[in-house]
């Protein structure tokens, strides 16, 4: 059935509820393909939607290019008009976000102000500005995109970049106590805390980013915000003891990885989009898209950072790869691998602690369809968190939370 | 330490009198729970009937045969009632009593037991929940100095991995209970006295391996810095927090500060004098080299001397001879120092007891401060 552009447009207006209406849509320009399928023509239609101030269009091979990637990735029925690809020039969010986050482990350093040289030292191991602050950077750009969904107004809130401070600092506590708990020797490329100042300094140093955290919570001044990152560290802990078990059932396998995957990975996310969207718009139905918008991605992120561990090499990852597998932890690709391998399933009970396990196992999965399958599951995370972001308005900062789920899934360390 | 024989207190003015007949500690404290409500060897710690609680108790028995720390702390909380007192609770329960209700808002008297808020009892809770992950934080070895006769490593990674997850359960349950108290001033107050926590543990830690280094070079003032920090802030913050739950001033939200910053140095200096005091010597008691009265003594005589006196106490085999030590230290003026140090904190911990009206809650806490500021 195609739809006609005027219809279409009518009924992305009627449904623009209590915002501004857009200016009026300028002629298609250039050609279009035909509406193949069903699902096409939304995204053309949106395409030829006009949603911001400025006058610039998609090229054609932009939109098929768009096309035909959502083409291949969507599986089900794109929602009517509120999927749209913006007709902005490709926004990298790195770019986008650059300016908020430029001062952000500087920031960080004056909330980890200590007298002793070297705990101080410990603290800012990690905020050397050479990780990725993959999460700092969904939080502002969350957090202008909800800014602007409620008043257009662009402009990050002091209190919301606190918010991405905070993350990245639970964020990094979890991380320094994780090596420890992990006996881990090298993440990012350079020696761990623990392996650098031993065991009992990095435990140290792990709560003491965590209280610095706390403390430059508290003095945001809402009790709202507060509770939710504090879920946040409830979830951490709850995650790792998550890992600690493990289940017979091969059903209950796989929602245990997920659950274990929300509350390690994805609840940071989840929860401090959710944090800085209720910094920015007073909106319940906002909050929750934040929420699912971090949630999904969080997931996703996660379930690629698992397939790396199989096929990425070490020098590239920065951290050892096969560590999974030789924590004794069956992610995603393993589970997958299982269904094709049932004796990978003895295996897996024991948690690969027989010698030889680690590589039979490491075998198995690259035979498989796991590393596949993981993936396109992780496609499907994004492409919901893609669904859910696209509700709100429309703004560069939207359309690279919507790029920032493409990159997820291209990563490669 | 607590347990020194006191006879039972009267109700005279606090600070400044002659300390009255204290009683046996046990006594202390089942007086104060009474005042308080309810035994606090009860106190919830609601999450130790969590799973995850359960499990780690589970994965601590594969620790039993092993040489790691966490056992022993394990153990302290099972069978060692004197550790397992939750003083600092008791204190918070003690201290909001004897604040009574809040003058500023009179809608807030409903959710009052036993003449303390819910919040405030929470807030007990929750102190002691730090209290409790730092003693298992404590409690981790560094692998790179293990030595053959520690064990297998496996025993010691999987120790660690049980301890640092034990605490980071208790110390995000204690973050959980403090959002819920839905006060970011308190929430404040205690995010930051866990940073002096971890900071002083910090110190703990940083005796130097250099050889000459059993003790630190350090002067009273920076010893008191340091033990505020790992022994005093976390219940000084606590308490006055504790005011601020319930809305009361400033200035006695300081007193209660000041209450309990002077009564847990006290402590500490009790503690710390106990090898020093006790007339049986059957027992040699070894001590900390970086006690008070040791510090004391060291600055006294001067670093040189007092690392001659450690390393003649050492004797040949590198084994310390704590009694010729202790006999050096209390040739010196170390001791008397200290118990003057012990007995000024106490008596402003007194002092700041006479901002609160006069009740069985402050009477208790005055006999805490008898307590340990008693040497006989």
């Amino acid at each position: 059935m195609a739809l006609r552009w005027g219809g279409w447009w009518w009924r992305w207006r009627c449904g623009a509820s209590a915002r501004r209406a857009p200016p009026p849509l300028p002629p298609p320009h250039g050609s279009v393909p035909g509406p193949g399928s069903r699902s096409s023509p939304p995204v053309l239609g949106g395409a030829m939607c006009h949603f911001a101030q400025r006058s610039s269009v998609l090229s054609f091979p932009k939109i098929c290019n768009i096309f035909w990637r959502f083409h291949h990735t969507s599986t089900s029925q794109m929602c009517s008009c509120s999927k749209t690809v913006s007709d902005e020039k490709y926004q990298d969010p790195f770019q986008l976000g650059r300016k908020d986050l430029k001062n952000l482990y500087e920031d960080i350093k004056k909330e980890l102000l200590v007298s002793t040289a070297e705990l101080r030292e410990m603290c800012e191991y990690y905020f050397d500005g050479k990780g990725k602050a993959f999460r700092p950077m969904i939080v502002v750009l969350m957090a202008r995109a909800c800014n602007i969904h409620h008043s257009n107004s662009r402009e990050v809130q002091a209190s919301q970049r606190s918010v991405a401070i905070i993350a990245e600092m639970i964020h990094t506590a979890s991380l320094v106590h994780d090596d420890v708990i992990d006996d881990a020797n090298s993440r990012r490329g350079k020696m761990t805390v623990n392996q650098i100042w031993g065991e009992r300094k990095a435990v140290l140093a792990g709560d003491f980013i965590l209280s610095a955290a706390s403390l430059a919570l508290a003095r945001i001044g809402n009790t709202t915000i507060i509770s939710v990152l504090t879920q946040v560290i409830e979830d951490l802990v709850r995650g790792e003891f998550l890992q600690l078990g493990s289940k017979e059932n091969e059903n209950e396998r796989f929602a245990h990885y997920l659950e274990k995957t929300f509350k390690k990975t994805a609840s940071l996310i989840a929860n401090s989009c959710k944090a800085v969207s209720i910094l920015g718009c007073p909106d319940p139905k906002v909050h929750e898209i934040a929420y699912q918008y971090g949630k999904n991605v969080g997931i996703a992120f996660q379930l690629i950072d698992d397939v790396l561990d199989f096929t990425s090499c070490a020098d590239h990852l920065g951290k050892p790869a096969a560590a999974d597998l030789k924590l004794g932890l069956a992610t995603g690709p393993v589970l997958f691998a299982c269904r094709q391998f049932p004796e990978m399933n003895a295996m897996i009970m024991r948690r690969f602690s027989k010698p030889g396990d680690v590589e039979r196992a490491r075998k198995y999965v690259l035979q498989s369809d796991g590393v596949q399958q993981t993936t396109y599951l992780a496609q499907r995370y994004c492409h919901e968190a893609t669904r859910e972001i696209s509700k709100l308005r429309p703004s560069p900062e939207r359309e690279a939370l919507i790029q920032l789920t493409e990159m997820v899934l291209m990563r490669d360390k | 330490m607590w347990g020194a024989l006191l006879r039972l207190g009267g109700r005279r003015g606090l600070a400044g009198a002659a300390p009255p007949p204290a009683a046996p500690w046990s006594q202390v404290v089942s007086e104060a729970e009474k005042i308080v409500g309810y035994p606090t060897s009860f106190m919830s710690l609601r999450c130790l009937l969590s799973d995850e609680l359960s499990n780690i108790a589970m994965q601590v028995r594969k620790l039993v045969g092993t040489k790691h720390p966490l056992l022993d702390t394990a153990r302290g909380f099972v069978y060692d009632s004197r550790n397992n007192l939750q003083m600092r609770g008791l204190v918070v329960l003690l201290i909001s009593k004897a604040a009574g209700p809040s003058t500023a808002e009179l809608s807030f008297q409903h959710n009052m037991v036993s003449g303390i808020y819910s919040s405030q009892r929470s807030l007990a809770e929750i102190t002691e929940l730090i209290h409790t992950a730092f003693l298992v934080h404590r409690g981790i070895v560094n692998i790179g100095e293990l030595k053959s006769c520690d064990g297998p490593l496996k025993d010691m990674q999987f120790g660690n991995k049980m301890a640092v997850l034990s605490g980071d359960f208790l110390l995000a349950n204690a973050c959980t209970s403090l959002a819920q108290l839905q006060n970011t001033k308190v929430v404040e107050l205690i995010s930051s006295a866990i940073g002096d926590l971890v900071q002083g543990i910090y110190y703990e830690n940083s005796k130097s391996s250099e050889e000459n280094c059993l003790t630190d070079d350090i002067g009273i003032s920076t010893w008191k810095e340091q033990v505020f920090l790992s022994h005093s802030a976390l219940l000084a913050k606590s308490c006055q927090a504790a005011m601020e739950l319930a809305k009361h001033s400033a200035e006695i939200q300081d007193m209660a500060f000041q209450y309990g910053k002077h009564m847990s140095m006290s402590h500490k200096l009790h503690s710390d004098l106990q090898p020093f005091v006790k007339e049986s010597s059957s027992d040699i008691m070894a001590f900390s080299l970086n006690c008070a009265p040791a510090v004391f003594h060291q600055e006294f005589l001067g670093r040189d001397a007092w690392i001659k006196q450690i390393r003649e106490a050492q004797g040949k085999g590198n084994i310390m001879d704590y009694k010729k030590l202790q006999e050096a230290i209390k040739a010196g003026k170390g001791v008397t120092s200290a118990i003057d140090l012990c007995r000024r904190h106490g008596n402003r911990a007194l002092a700041a007891l006479e901002s609160f009206p006069p009740s069985e809650a402050r009477a208790a806490l005055a006999n805490i401060v008898y307590a340990v500021t008693r040497f006989s």
